[in-house]
């Protein structure tokens, strides 16, 4: 109630004070002009109370409204002075509208007698000049912004100060909006220095400039044209000049067709082009944003630095950063990890009294498993495929032949085939398993020509490499059989028979040897062997024949180790000896070397090569398995390759390293433990067969000079043996000239591989 | 059926039927259904023929045997296939089972009313049709791997035979086996032949009778006259041991002659592993496991000529009947026809791939386009020359025990293997059918006319002609009533 109370209050005082202003307009004009002094003492009190301002505010639009007045006194002074011209004005009004300029009026001067033109007074009206406009405060034509910090707008005629009327405060003008509906449609007029209500017509023009139109309103746009030269009418019929028409105007143009043949050309050499191609790149081009792996600018963090040690930290520290005692109560009271700082600060008198850094071990670790745990080595990620990485190989089909499909398989009644040998002339093929049963069949048809039984395990079957005899060595238990196929030539059987049933034996050595060459009493029967060797008792299971290349000598190695494990017997000399006197490790197997007179002896971990003829060891070859099970020498007598019971098969050069060339792991190699080995005598082959039933065929192709390295390719996997008590293919065997293969199983079948 | 021929209506191609049989059909433009198969258009050219008894037939659209349906066969609808017909072979069916208790290397059917077998146990044995076992001769001391008889007998009965065996003790023999009957079927070995120091391979002899050939582990081939000499050429000491030579006196009380060559070809670098001559004149084609087929002008002893390959130990070989072609089995599990004029054939080879190896080859007598091959997975396979990507038929002989010998007679197949020896029945087209009556009737041409003026040959049907025209003539309109129709007549084919 309090602000409308006042509002009312103040309503009632602009109410009292206007017809009081009115009243004393007059006076107040009297009274200003009675003293200046005054008047700055009037004006200081105006400014200090805006009550008595109100009636010079009332004043200044008085003097307006006076000046209204007075303009229309004027006027009616004027009308009154001048009622003949009136007359004239309101003859002449008439045409007015006709006449732009004023018509002069011609009369006779009274004092020359002279007729004389006079003209009409000129009404100093509102489309008149706006300088004859009388001011509302008779201030004169000043830039009213000099008083802008100033109670008054200037001076009247008299000198005297003219006060700026008084404006209300914002709350007045506030009120005065809210009370006048026209004060939102009224502007502020410097000259009168009042709210000025806008008339229809400035209305109208603040319409149109805000609606962007014509500001006049009398402005047509679609005034009708006044044709002055052009239409019906007003054509020139008339030429303008009699010369002839030129003949430029009826021929074409040279200098054009010039123009347009240069173009022409142009566009035809292509040096301009008529309409450019669209290509892709002029469409827009589109990308995906975030296919781009952002570029890697991430920084890695520095490694944190260590702290610079404090006052704290000194041996000498002064007192006050010392811990009283309960300081160093509770810090011994709180876990490591929850203590500020991880030191208390001692005072040592001298430098030479600090003891040892008791955490330095601990720091250095912390600071260890920091770097290690945080590491700050920004790491290269190479984009390689890893396909590419992996070796460029021959395709197996361009290897051929090689075996890929079992042909024919052989069986045994019962025992598994531990071993089987193929004739020098890859017609035949023996077996044996291990219930004694030896059988001779052929490779190609499978049909079993003579069988031997034995009654004892064997456990090596080899033909003797000659062609010009034939027979084969069967190792038993502490026994070695010499057999004859039957079907011989008369010559080579007789040959054989000299051979091993010579009618007149050699002489005997001078050192006796402990293994006995025993011809059996019935020579001409095929059923018994032409000739046993009896190796010294306790030497156990023939595990192994190797022959010599010329079919003389054979080495044999027994399963039961100690000195009498690897014999080397001689055929024409019917003798035996022990090459060596002590072996370290049990012998797995020996071989001949295909062209030296070198001597493989692979024990359970290494390969040694002997030479035979300077009785010295030549390499030491190490193929890093735990124990070896079988190896075969390339034909070729540089290349070794050593499978072990561990799946893992070793690539000897025997030029070049005593360290494997090459390694085949069980990753991509037989997942159970490597039985055999072989290489093929005329082809590229090798193939080794495992525990796990299948026979792996390799290329492995050797060149002559040293540079270029063994290709080995693997060329087929072949599956079909069954894996009996975890025992597979027990050993493989190519067929000479044919690149065919006969493999044994536990599973007591022979199988031959054909390409 | 006939609903959803109506309402499909399938498209139809434009054919032009040709043969080489006597069965002709006239030459005209047929619109065949698309969907058609074997079995239609076989029933289509027996309807159209008005055959006595269905013969089955097979199609060859451009030289390749049609297995599925036309529309896969033909480019497109519009073109004209131009279909060859063919007897179709029958699957073989077993007829008899000859016991042997050893493994048979070699089987003989071309002896009218005999069978003759070469055993592993070295015996040579005479069946009769009956499977009756007529004689055993133990001839060798070791497996007989082959045997051949000679065409001409400079013998004097008919029922009198020469033999040639073929041993793995290195020597050839022969015998002269004599089928005068039941009781009275005699073997008699007259010479035995050396030149081998291995097992011989093969043997065979030429269509004239004049010379045998040998074809030996050794690579060598002996050329051998059938003449049985007076006096032993080659001197015993020499040939045999003192052991076999005991047997033999034994045995045979000294008759035996040992005869020498009279050529030896040598060419071949490896195993010769077969030898054959053709059915006219007197050269020899072998092949080896140096992956080589020769041809052998026998009489100068000359190699005529080689056809090389990679690669490929043939392990038998067939001729086809008046050929410049030769079909060799390799180990590499294919058969290969070979154009003998040809050098290195790379290119005229047609390869007939198998699943297993190929020991046995043999072209049927009646066609130079089939043969049969035996394999080691004891499967028989029919082929049809012009058919190479798959057998035409097939038997199953044995499971899984090895076919080491064919020969095919007439419709007789004998299949001699790991098992003992089987007889079969194979052929081409119908048993006993028309093929038959017409070579018996010798001069009367073999191409029947045109069946242009029939009448109707079910006899219980008299509308069957006029359906018949209709159905080859016009179109499908009334097809499928008619096939309903003839179905009644027609056995079915499988």
């Amino acid at each position: 109630m309090a602000p409308l109370a006042a509002n009312r209050k103040r309503k009632q005082n602009v109410e009292e004070a206007s017809p009081s202003s009115d009243t004393e307009t007059f006076p107040a004009g009297g009274l200003d002009l009675l003293s200046e002094d005054e008047d700055e003492q009037e004006n200081g009190i105006v400014q200090e109370s805006d009550v008595d301002a109100f009636p010079e505010i009332d004043a200044a639009s008085d003097t307006e409204e006076e000046g209204e007045g007075e303009s229309s006194g004027d006027d009616a002074k004027f009308s009154e002075t001048e009622d003949e011209e009136e007359e004239d004005d309101e003859d002449a009004s008439s045409d007015d509208d006709l006449h732009v300029f004023p018509k002069a009026k011609t009369v006779i001067s009274d004092i020359t007698g002279q007729p004389k033109k006079i003209y009409p007074e000129i009404e100093p009206d509102y489309d008149s000049d706006s300088s004859t406009e009388d001011a509302p405060t008779r201030v004169g034509n000043i830039p009213l912004h000099w008083y802008d910090d100033l109670p008054h707008v200037g001076y009247d005629i008299d000198g005297k100060k003219v006060l700026k009327p008084a404006r209300g405060d914002e709350l007045d003008k506030f009120l005065h909006t809210v009370d006048d509906p026209s004060a939102w449609t009224s502007a502020f007029d410097k000259n009168t220095q009042t709210d000025r209500p806008l008339t229809a017509e400035e209305l109208d023009i603040i319409r149109r400039l805000e609606t962007l139109e014509n500001p006049d309103a009398n402005y047509d746009p679609y005034q009708p044209t006044v044709e002055w030269f052009t239409g019906a009418g007003k054509e020139e019929v008339m030429p303008l000049s009699a010369a002839p028409e030129p003949k430029r105007r009826w021929i074409p143009s040279k200098w054009e067709r010039q123009k347009v043949m240069k173009i022409v050309r142009a566009i035809r050499q292509g040096r301009i082009l008529p309409s450019k191609p669209k290509t892709t790149s002029s469409q827009p081009q589109f990308y995906a944003v975030w296919n781009d792996e952002p570029p890697s600018s991430h920084v890695p963090l520095p490694a944190p630095k260590p702290h610079l040690p404090t006052h704290s930290e000194s041996y000498n520290p002064p007192e006050e950063y010392l811990p009283t005692a309960e300081e160093r109560k509770e810090w011994e009271a709180t876990d490591k990890e929850d203590r500020e700082r991880d030191y208390l600060p001692q005072k040592y008198s001298a430098l030479r009294l600090v003891p040892a850094y008791d955490q330095f071990i601990q720091e250095r670790f912390g600071r260890q498993l920091d770097l290690y745990l945080a590491p700050r080595i920004q790491r290269k990620k190479l984009n390689i495929d890893p396909d590419s990485l992996i070796p460029k190989l021959p395709s197996p089909n361009t290897l051929r032949p090689f075996p890929n499909y079992k042909s024919l398989g052989f069986a045994h009644l019962r025992g598994r085939v531990r071993c089987v040998s193929i004739s020098p002339d890859g017609a035949w093929v023996v077996s044996a398993d291990d219930e004694g049963v030896v059988c001779l069949w052929e490779v190609i048809v499978g049909r079993e020509v003579k069988r031997w039984t034995l009654n004892q395990k064997v456990g090596a079957v080899e033909w003797c490499p000659r062609t010009d005899v034939s027979f084969f060595v069967v190792g038993t238990e502490e026994n070695l059989h010499f057999y004859v196929p039957p079907n011989l030539t008369p010559t080579v059987l007789s040959a054989t028979k000299t051979l091993l049933n010579p009618p007149n034996l050699p002489p005997a050595p001078e050192t006796p040897s402990p293994v006995k060459w025993v011809n059996s009493p019935s020579a001409s029967a095929l059923e018994a062997p032409l000739l046993s060797l009896d190796l010294p008792p306790s030497s156990g299971l023939a595990k192994n024949i190797a022959w010599h290349r010329k079919g003389d000598y054979f080495a044999t190695v027994s399963s039961g180790g100690g000195q009498g494990a690897v014999w080397i017997h001689q055929v024409s000399r019917r003798h035996s000896q022990a090459p060596f006197k002590k072996i370290k490790g049990s012998v797995q197997m020996v071989l001949f070397h295909p062209l030296k007179p070198h001597f493989f002896v692979a024990t359970q971990r290494y390969v040694r090569l002997y030479n035979l003829a300077e009785q010295k060891l030549l390499k030491l070859l190490n193929p890093g398995t735990r124990w070896i099970s079988s190896m075969d020498v390339h034909p070729s007598g540089d290349h070794l390759i050593v499978g072990g019971y561990d799946r893992k098969l070793c690539w000897f050069d025997l030029e070049l390293s005593d360290k494997p060339y090459k390694i085949l792991r069980h990753v991509v190699y037989h997942s159970r433990a490597i039985r055999s080995l072989h290489f093929h005598p005329s082809y590229p082959l090798f193939a080794s067969s495992s525990d796990d039933g299948s026979i792996q065929v390799f290329h492995a192709r050797v060149y002559s000079d040293l540079l270029t390295d063994p290709l080995i390719v693997p060329l087929k996997i072949l599956r079909g043996h069954d894996v009996r008590d975890g025992l597979g293919v027990l050993q493989v065997r190519w067929v000479p000239k044919q690149p065919w293969l006969v493999s044994t199983g536990a599973d007591s079948t022979v199988a031959v591989w054909c390409h | 059926m006939a609903a959803s021929s109506s309402t499909a209506a399938p498209p139809s191609i434009p054919v032009v039927f040709s043969t080489k049989t006597m069965y002709q059909l006239p030459s005209q433009r047929f619109m065949v259904p698309a969907s058609w198969r074997r079995f239609q258009l076989s029933q289509l050219i027996n309807t159209a023929l008005a055959l006595p008894r269905v013969v089955p037939f097979d199609f060859l659209i451009r030289g390749v045997l049609l297995r599925g349906s036309l529309s896969e066969a033909a480019n497109s609808e519009e073109e004209t296939l131009e279909i060859e017909y063919i007897e179709s072979v029958l699957p073989p069916s077993r007829l008899a089972t000859l016991p042997h208790e050893e493994w048979v290397s070699s089987i003989t059917c071309s002896v009218p009313g005999h069978f003759l077998t070469g055993s592993y146990d070295g015996t040579l044995r005479v069946f009769d049709r009956a499977q009756a076992l007529l004689h055993t001769a133990p001839l060798h001391a070791a497996p007989v791997t082959s045997f051949a008889i000679t065409p001409s007998l400079p013998a004097t009965s008919d029922d009198d035979l020469l033999v040639v065996t073929a041993s793995h003790d290195r020597t050839a023999q022969i015998s002269r086996v004599s089928l005068d009957g039941a009781h009275s079927t005699t073997s008699t070995p007259l010479a035995t032949l050396h030149l081998h120091d291995t097992p011989i391979a093969d043997v065979a002899s030429t269509r004239d009778g004049k010379y045998i050939l040998t074809a030996g582990w050794d690579g060598l081939i002996g050329l051998w006259s059938t003449s049985i000499p007076e006096a032993d050429e080659v001197p015993l000491d020499a040939v045999a041991g003192p052991e076999r030579k005991k047997r033999r006196k034994v045995q045979d009380g000294g008759s035996v002659k040992t005869k020498a060559p009279s050529a030896v070809l040598r060419s071949h670098t490896a195993r010769v592993s077969a030898v054959k001559s053709p059915s006219s004149g007197g050269d020899a084609v072998s092949c080896g496991f140096d992956s080589t087929i020769r041809t052998w002008d026998v009489e100068r002893g000359l190699c005529a000529h080689t056809i090389t390959v990679s690669e490929k130990p043939f392990l038998a070989l067939a001729l086809p009947t008046a050929e410049t072609t030769a079909l060799a089995a390799s180990a590499d599990r294919s058969v290969t026809l070979f154009d003998l004029r040809v050098g290195a054939t790379t290119a005229a080879a047609v390869k007939f791939p198998h699943a297993a190896t190929p020991a046995a080859l043999v072209f049927a007598q009646s066609s130079g386009t089939q043969f049969a091959s035996g394999a080691y997975d004891g499967v028989v396979r029919v082929w049809d020359v012009r058919s190479a990507t798959r057998e035409v038929a097939n038997a199953r002989v044995w499971e899984g025990q090895k076919v080491l010998a064919l020969d095919w007679a007439g419709e007789t197949l004998g299949v001699a293997g790991e098992g003992g020896v089987e007889i079969w029945r194979a052929g081409v087209g119908v048993e006993g059918g028309l093929q038959k009556e017409t070579s018996s009737a010798g001069d009367e041409s073999t191409v029947r006319p045109p069946p242009t003026q029939q009448h109707c040959l079910c006899g219980f049907c008299p509308t069957l002609f006029v359906h018949l025209l209709d159905f080859l003539f016009r179109g499908d309109v009334r097809r499928q009533a008619c096939s309903l129709t003839l179905s009644n007549n027609l056995s079915s084919h499988p």
